[in-house]
């Protein structure tokens, strides 16, 4: 009977795991990263409206 | 909607893995090993949707110049070049206990590998124009040559291998595919297909994000 | 006026710039002939095995000096503040296309040919038989690359990386038909004639039609900005 390899089956599905895992928490990572951006530009404009700088001195 | 997608791939993926290695049986010539092509042909069948959408969409933005359509080109050539690397990997780890190589020259294996460059080729060039209008025309030409010369790249590499050399390599399913066999490699070719949309649709989505960015 | 009229006006100015500053066409021949020289020393001494080679050596050397000689295909315009003008050409673009792919078709031919003759003299390999195969095959060969070659330039032209870039795109679009005319040119210096590689002709006048038209078709697009 031939041999089962099982050590190339195993190599071949467990590097296609890593790397379409890899690219999953990328995607994921980014797009927290940008809602974070958002929340925060959000934050920022919400901020400058309620405390307007004010030209005149006081 | 995209999270719905990603569990319907997670499910179809779990079911494929299932399939491969539950229910498909034992192959008679080659062993357990040629499970391996229940991950081998499911990641070359998407690279080549991955590639045949990036041709639609590049004549699509050439023709509206929709934003929607290059976002699509570029996700989708990113997922594509992904599983063409996959492709090519488990092809040479399929390879080494079956043909006694890593790597041949045979014409299944050198096309995959000159799609892989050409797209690769398409991702750098996006990489290198700072210009985002600029940068979706450019690549959609490339797009559209790249995919007018799959069939050219397809029929020259046949020829050249096979006209003046024996047929000696292994073909890569077995010599008859049984209803079971057939069903697993059904299952995991929609499981990858799904897994496809899912990535697509998520890196499209972070691409128009990154639009709205304020500089 | 007529678009045929406007392709021949670029492949005219190109060449009158090209007999009047004959640069590139020097420079093309130099490099081509040092080619030889470098396979005369890499390969060895062994002549058997520089002939057996020689289909992949000159089709090497012309992809090589063609890589040199399209790259800077739309130099010209670039370096004399040209491009703009390109830009604001009335009515279809793809004639600039038309007319550039042209002039490249008959630089790159020029140089093949003396480099063919070159090749023959210092291998001592004998041609003769192989010319009229080799008239076919050349231009076949030829078309394909400048076709999608001036197409890559323009492309590139404006690109960060441009000289690393543009042979990195190309190369690989182009493996069809460099397999193409290696296999027939083979075929011809063997003395086999043509009736063997039809097969490879045919796809190498498809790849031709395929490239041009699709360079017709999205030329006009890499010239908007």
């Amino acid at each position: 009977m031939t041999a089962d390899h099982w050590g190339f089956v195993l190599s071949a599905y467990g590097i296609a795991a890593i790397a379409l895992g890899a690219y999953w928490r990328h995607l994921c990572r980014r797009d927290r990263e940008l809602t974070a951006q958002r929340s925060h530009a959000a934050q920022t404009a919400a901020h400058r409206r309620t405390n307007p700088v004010s030209p005149v001195q006081p | 909607m995209n999270r719905a997608l990603g569990w319907l791939a997670a499910v179809g993926l779990a079911g494929g893995l299932v399939m491969a290695f539950g229910v498909a049986p034992r192959e008679i010539t080659q062993g357990n090993v040629q499970r391996i092509m229940y991950l081998h042909v499911p990641t070359v069948l998407v690279a080549y949707l991955a590639f045949a959408v990036v041709l639609v969409a590049s004549i699509a933005y050439l023709w509206r110049r929709s934003p929607a359509a290059d976002r699509l080109a570029h996700a989708s050539a990113e997922v594509g070049v992904l599983f063409t690397g996959l492709t090519i990997v488990a092809g040479a780890i399929w390879g080494k206990p079956t043909w006694g190589t890593w790597w041949t020259w045979d014409a299944r294996l050198t096309s995959v590998a000159i799609l892989f460059v050409m797209y690769l080729g398409y991702l750098l060039l996006r990489g290198m124009i700072e210009d985002r209008e600029r940068a979706a025309r450019y690549s959609a030409v490339l797009g559209i040559v790249a995919a007018l010369d799959i069939p050219l790249v397809h029929f020259s590499v046949y020829w050249w291998r096979t006209l003046h050399q024996p047929p000696s390599l292994l073909k890569p399913g077995p010599a008859t595919m049984s209803p079971e066999i057939l069903a697993a490699l059904l299952v995991n070719i929609v499981a990858f297909v799904l897994l496809y949309v899912y990535f697509v649709a998520k890196r499209a989505t972070v691409l128009r994000r990154e639009e709205n960015v304020p500089a | 006026m007529t678009y045929a009229r406007r392709a021949w006006i670029v492949l005219w100015k190109d060449a009158v710039t090209e007999r009047r500053a004959k640069a590139t066409l020097n420079a093309l021949l130099f490099f081509s002939l040092l080619l030889l020289f470098v396979f005369q020393f890499t390969l060895g001494g062994d002549r058997e095995r520089l002939v057996a080679a020689l289909p992949g050596l000159l089709w090497l050397s012309f992809v090589l000096t063609g890589l040199v000689g399209l790259g800077r295909a739309f130099l010209v315009e670039r370096e004399n503040d040209c491009w703009d003008g390109l830009l604001m050409t009335a009515g279809d673009k793809s004639a600039i296309y038309l007319g550039k792919v042209a002039g490249n078709v008959i630089l790159m031919l020029l140089v093949e040919i003396i480099l063919l003759v070159l090749f023959a003299v210092f291998f001592n390999v004998d041609i003769g038989q192989a010319l009229p195969p080799l008239a076919l095959i050349l231009p076949l060969g030829t078309v394909g690359f400048a076709a999608v070659g001036t197409l890559f330039a323009a492309m590139t032209a404006h690109v960060r990386a441009r000289e690393i870039l543009f042979p990195v795109l190309l190369l690989p679009v182009q493996i069809p038909v460099l397999l193409g005319a290696v296999k027939a040119t083979e075929a011809a210096l063997a003395g086999e004639g043509l009736g063997g590689v039809t097969h490879w002709l045919q796809l190498l006048g498809a790849a031709d039609v395929v490239y041009v038209v699709a360079g017709l078709l999205t030329f006009d697009a890499l010239l908007e900005g």
